[in-house]
């Protein structure tokens, strides 16, 4: 492209568009058919099930008799900001159960994506394969199975622990994991940390990707393991690790099967598993509050936006593209 | 390409967020109970083909799912009710659904909002009656048009079904009253006498002395049914709470409402209808039970909930390791005493003299979305016939709630499910007198939230020693006020 192509081609993206050829218009319109299922989608699944959820958000509206419905403005939104102390409280504990899970489930992801990326692990393929293989556990199931598992009675955690220290940690008096308002967090990061086989492998391809030659060089001027992961590795990765944290903070905030399937979302122990989404659950499902609900989904959504906004906002600090042009 | 970036990721956030928020939820919810109870909702069999019926026929669903009925032993002769009934009707089909209780309520909700209500649903208890409130249809006008004869009912039994503002919502089809059912096995090894087999009559201890049945004989009764693993009971210093291994009682698959029903009937609300209250009977239960949990240990706590022994398909009394059991004639059922030991029925005990045993009732309803009330009526008038109500009664466990069916029933009942065992129904039959008056599952302001929010406030009480009960019932109080204020804001 010539000085004066390239100065023409910023013209038309900032001024007047130069009208198209009959093929470029072509090319647009089978490139919006191919668009197209898409975009209908999108419009039919997405967009409209939102203003619907807006509008909805705007009444009084019980499913179990929809003939009452009725219109009350934005008493819904006062109601969930400035007087339902649950929605503060649900949205705290969420907040404190991600600031616990999420960083434990993604350092334990990278952990494995470099340790089965290391030439001195033998197997890899089979370890890959067992990492993997827990995600494709149903998450009811896992969480069933981790249910059994950190039984206080049962389950083997307990029985280990108990063996092997000498504490006592099953029995009435036992470690209650899954009851103990103190512990029942990280019982829960437990559960997560079987799901991380698909960070694991999309952090194994991040670092099987980074130039081997940086490496190398490295190991020439003397680098250490250490000085390599975190002069080399992790930045390279950071584009990843960027995807991962925004994947895992909105899943975060979505944080809902686990508590559901152990405790019928009652929040027990003592509300610690009352989460947003378990109480938007319980507004809009269990109570039959479906305009309430609207509200607290619309809520979330804010919430969820300006997080990721500002994530976005802080990725020109920490965050390496190698292709980007500074 | 920055403001395009944002964009996407804010399309791709809202797509995300919405997909948790919108009925996809409902799928994995759904699908999340569905594997607790390791039941996927039932679809049950299509009838077999009827011969073809000349006219329009006018398809009717039974929703079942409730109450009583989605057990997967009820299935075929619920079946079998609907078969003779398309047999025997050219111009209805029925059509059964029974959805698992674990999703029943969801999936009602849902068919109700979308304009689908099924024609007929039931058998429903007042718990399931009120929270569908205002979505059903009032009987009266459909009573009065086809003539319904309501004299073989109870008069009480049928203004029971009477709600103020919504009309007659239900004809009587079946009771279930509670009272005591207690492991002669267990009895018999300690030595101990049997709880009274009547009411008024008074407990006899081993030594012949005579104590009156009320809730300070049973909480030592069951003190001396409590043994740990070295074999003594909770009424002696050696006692070791930590390694219990047989329980004395337990208000077994209730709620507080039913645990402070046992020492007397009350209400949240105060009589102006709009004011928060605790019952004074029901501070008294509630603080008896935080005892037994605690500092008596006759009750299995929530720690000891989880314990493998306590662990059985008829819960904590089923595993033969729960001396004493209250609880309603639905659990006098095969699949809760699977015959693995002696039991028997005793009264319940009394309260500063006065006996309160809780009562569940069942019905059948029709919502307000049926498209075909006639024709859901003539079905409602059919499963609750003389014909073919016993059928059903045998199905769910149930007491008729016709007179003329009474006599004799529970005879039949105790041969066909516990053929051979000396039971003593009359004790069954004499807790109706006592029952309870408001009814523990009557209906509240905010009906669920009211509900959720003192089941967690008992999970709390029954996970937590030490507490100060007083301050946390206050706390409750309040709270259920609060409920109650924004329902009233919002209903005024």
């Amino acid at each position: 492209m010539t000085v004066a192509e390239f100065g023409k081609a910023v013209k038309n993206l900032k001024g007047k568009r130069t009208p198209l050829t009959i093929k470029q218009k072509r090319e647009a319109r089978w490139g919006f058919f191919f668009l197209s299922p898409w975009m209908i989608g999108f419009l039919l699944f997405y967009l409209l099930p939102m203003i619907a959820s807006f509008a909805f958000s705007l009444t009084k509206f019980n499913p179990a008799v929809p003939d009452e419905t009725v219109y009350i403005g934005f008493t819904n939104w006062i109601r969930a900001i400035f007087r339902d102390k649950e929605v503060l409280l649900s949205f705290t504990r969420t907040i404190h159960f991600a600031a616990i899970s999420l960083p434990v489930g993604l350092i334990f992801a990278l952990f494995l994506a470099i340790l089965l990326n290391s030439e001195n692990v033998i197997g890899k393929t089979i370890y890959r394969t067992l990492f993997y293989m827990p995600s494709m556990i149903p998450l009811v199931a896992t969480v069933l199975i981790w249910n059994g598992v950190l039984n206080e009675h049962t389950g083997w955690i307990n029985i280990l622990i108990e063996r092997f220290t000498g504490i006592q940690a099953t029995g009435t008096d036992g470690i209650r994991w899954l009851a103990d308002p103190q512990l029942v967090y990280y019982a829960y990061t437990m559960f997560g940390l079987w799901g991380v086989g698909n960070a694991m492998i999309i952090f194994l391809a991040a670092v099987q990707g980074v130039p081997t030659e940086l490496y190398e060089a490295a190991e020439i001027d003397g680098a250490s393991w250490f000085r390599r992961l975190f002069s080399i590795t992790l930045p390279l990765i950071t584009p990843v690790i960027f995807y991962q944290l925004v994947l895992g903070v909105i899943g975060s905030l979505q944080y809902f099967l686990a508590p559901f399937v152990l405790n019928q979302g009652t929040g027990f122990p003592e509300g610690k598993t009352r989460f947003y989404m378990v109480y938007f659950y319980k507004q809009s499902f269990s109570f039959f509050n479906m305009g309430y609900g609207a509200t607290l989904a619309w809520l979330m959504f804010i919430v969820a936006l300006i997080i990721t906004i500002f994530l976005f906002g802080t990725a020109k600090y920490w965050v390496y593209y190698a292709t980007e042009e500074k | 390409m920055r403001k395009l970036l944002y964009v996407i990721s804010i399309l791709i956030v809202a797509s995300m967020l919405f997909t948790a928020c919108s009925p996809a939820v409902q799928e994995e919810v759904e699908e999340a109970a569905e594997e607790i109870a390791e039941e996927v909702v039932e679809e049950v069999e299509e009838p077999e083909e009827v011969e073809e019926p000349s006219g329009d026929v006018v398809e009717i669903r039974w929703f079942v799912g409730l109450g009583a009925g989605s057990d997967a032993g009820t299935f075929e002769a619920q079946q079998a009710v609907v078969d003779g009934f398309n047999a025997t009707h050219d111009d209805i089909e029925l059509i059964l659904e029974i959805v698992d209780n674990e999703v029943a309520y969801d999936t009602l909700a849902t068919q109700i909002a979308a304009g689908n209500a099924p024609d007929i649903v039931g058998p429903v208890g007042v718990r399931g009656r009120d929270t569908f409130y205002g979505a059903w249809l009032d009987l009266q006008p459909l009573i009065e048009s086809t003539g319904y004869d309501l004299s073989d009912f109870d008069p009480a039994l049928v203004d029971f079904y009477n709600i103020e503002g919504q009309g007659q919502l239900g004809i009587p089809f079946a009771s279930y009253p509670s009272f005591m059912i207690f492991n002669k096995d267990l009895f018999d090894e300690a030595g101990a006498a049997y709880p009274p087999a009547a009411y008024g009559e008074p407990y006899v201890w081993a030594d012949g002395t005579e104590a009156e049945w009320n809730m300070d004989t049973l909480k030592e009764l069951s003190m001396f049914m409590t043994v740990d693993a070295s074999g003594n009971d909770a009424t002696m210093e050696e006692f070791d709470p930590a390694n219990i291994v047989q329980f004395g009682f337990q208000n077994q698959w209730t709620d507080p409402r039913g645990i402070g029903t046992f020492f007397g009937a009350g209400s949240f609300l105060e009589d102006d209808g709009v004011t928060a209250q605790i019952p004074e009977e029901w501070q008294a239960a509630w603080k008896w039970t935080y005892d037994g949990w605690w500092t008596d240990w006759f009750i299995p706590n929530g720690p000891y909930g989880g314990a493998e022994f306590l662990q059985h398909g008829g819960g904590p009394f089923g595993s033969g390791n729960l001396a004493m059991v209250h609880i309603h004639t639905w659990y006098a059922a095969p699949w809760a005493l699977d015959g693995s030991f002696v039991f028997d029925f005793a009264a319940t005990p009394s309260y500063n003299g006065t006996v309160t045993s809780k009562m569940h009732a069942d019905t059948f309803g029709i919502p307000k979305g049926t498209d075909n009330p006639e024709e859901a009526f003539t079905v409602l008038a059919y499963l609750l016939s003389p014909e073919i109500a016993p059928q059903l009664l045998t199905i769910y466990g149930a007491q008729p709630a016709r007179l003329s069916l009474q006599e004799g029933y529970l005879d039949t009942y105790s041969e066909t499910n516990f053929p051979g065992m000396d039971l003593n129904w009359d004790v069954v039959v004499a807790s109706t007198a006592y029952a309870d008056n408001p009814n523990h599952e009557a209906w509240m302001p905010s009906f669920l939230e009211t509900t959720d929010r003192y089941n967690e406030f008992w999970n709390y009480l029954a996970n937590t020693p030490d507490l100060d009960v007083d301050a946390e019932i206050e706390a409750l109080r309040e709270d259920l006020q609060g409920i109650f204020d924004a329902y009233f804001e919002a209903n005024p």
